[in-house]
């Protein structure tokens, strides 16, 4: 067990985010990673509904969030609630 | 134990021990609150005691631990070498030990996070860990090593208050009291205060939680309420419009010495009335009419309470 999540900034970790949302359009993931762009990283559909992306992220801890076919969405998996800038609720993840 | 974050890790390496820029910033202060009563077996304690000593080895990121132990813990127990021996040899070499005589636990985090808050600085966190959960368990030992996560936050993302929550069955006492009893009770004295920490946790009262510096300066000279501090200082940030963070750390349960009988279910929903009745009388009383609204209050307060009470029992009793 480790007890320090800080690092280096250039190390850099794959995770997965899953959004299960089998109606909608397009799913988007926006973070403090991509600066909230909502064009940086769409995520694929899968066989089951689910969209599915992997993005290499830095130490730390992340905001991120779901755009589903635009509208921003919490992940309701996620380890953490916080807010953006704006003030919005978005998912928090941490990477280690 | 089950993964419940949709953002999986794919690997689990070993942390880099190189501080980032938000780390230099500022200093995390640990505080231990001791159990009230001892366990008989040390299993827990022991592995909570591995993650403070290697706290206490990270000099430049972590201030000396504090564990705060209660003067009738000491007396009750000091004939009895085990724990004379694991307060000397690990709790005293590992941690500072503050003896205050406290007439509760909430006293017993006044105590540490004030001592803890003298030696801090204003870029400084502060970390409050409870003694009295299973951490020997696997899970309680996944807890542990999440737990660091509330500090970081708190200096990562620049927040003021990171509450760590805790996942327990629907039927353990304090998911049971924090349903029908504290949000119940929110939501009568503080309506839109509750909404908005419910969009943050469903564990208002978690003891698992990290501090600003200039947040606990705040909370610290304001009036401290004898009972459910996390809940109040969940009000206080919404009062203030603080920036919280909620973070999941586990399953993990409390030692059978602490858990929550029926009655002992029954005196925390009826202190968390008092303890918002109060509040709401002092951030009120300027107001002209205040008396007249809160005598309506506390008539629906009375029947939420009663009813809570009666749920409880069903349940618990």
């Amino acid at each position: 067990m480790s007890i320090s999540s800080y690092g280096p900034k250039k190390t850099l970790r794959a995770i997965n985010f899953i959004c299960n949302a089998p109606q909608a359009q397009s799913v988007n993931l926006v973070g403090d990673f991509n600066k909230w762009n909502p064009a940086a990283h769409p995520l694929k559909k899968m066989l089951d509904g689910a969209w599915l992306l992997s993005v290499e992220l830095h130490h730390g801890h992340h905001r991120y969030a779901f755009l589903v076919d635009g509208a921003l969405t919490l992940d309701p998996r996620a380890q953490g609630i916080t807010r953006n800038d704006k003030g919005e609720r978005v998912s928090l993840v941490p990477v280690s | 134990m089950k993964k419940t974050a949709a953002a999986i890790r794919q690997t689990q390496p070993e942390a880099p021990r190189k501080k980032s820029a938000a780390a230099q910033n500022g200093k995390v202060h640990p505080v231990v609150i001791y159990p009230f009563r001892q366990p008989s077996d040390y299993s827990d304690l022991e592995q909570l005691y591995q993650l403070v000593a290697r706290l206490d080895a990270e000099k430049d990121r972590y201030s000396r631990p504090i564990t705060v132990m209660d003067r009738k813990t000491h007396y009750a127990m000091e004939g009895n070498k085990h724990f004379v021996d694991f307060r000397k040899d690990t709790v005293a070499r590992h941690s500072d030990i503050l003896d205050a005589w406290c007439v509760d636990t909430c006293q017993m985090w006044y105590s540490g996070l004030g001592m803890a808050f003298e030696k801090g600085g204003p870029e400084d966190v502060y970390w409050l860990i409870p003694g009295d959960f299973n951490y020997g368990t696997a899970v309680g030992k996944e807890v542990l090593g999440r737990l660091h996560d509330l500090p970081e936050i708190i200096l990562e993302l620049k927040q003021d208050l990171c509450i760590g929550e805790i996942a327990t069955d629907q039927n353990n006492s304090k998911q049971l009291i924090d349903t029908y009893g504290t949000f119940a009770l929110l939501y009568t004295w503080f309506p839109a205060e509750a909404q908005e920490i419910r969009q943050y946790t469903e564990r208002p009262r978690s003891e698992f939680f990290a501090i600003r510096h200039s947040f606990l300066r705040e909370v610290l000279r304001q009036r401290w309420y004898a009972y459910e501090q996390t809940v109040v200082m969940l009000l206080q940030a919404v009062f203030s419009n603080k920036h919280i963070s909620r973070f999941f750390v586990g399953n993990i349960s409390d030692l059978p010495e602490g858990r929550e009988s029926l009655a002992s279910a029954m005196q925390q929903v009826e202190r968390t009335e008092r303890v918002l009745k109060t509040l709401w009388r002092e951030r009120n009383q300027p107001k002209t009419g205040w008396t007249e609204q809160y005598r309506s209050l506390e008539i629906q307060s009375e029947q939420v309470r009663r009813t809570a009470l009666s749920i409880l029992q069903n349940l618990l009793g």
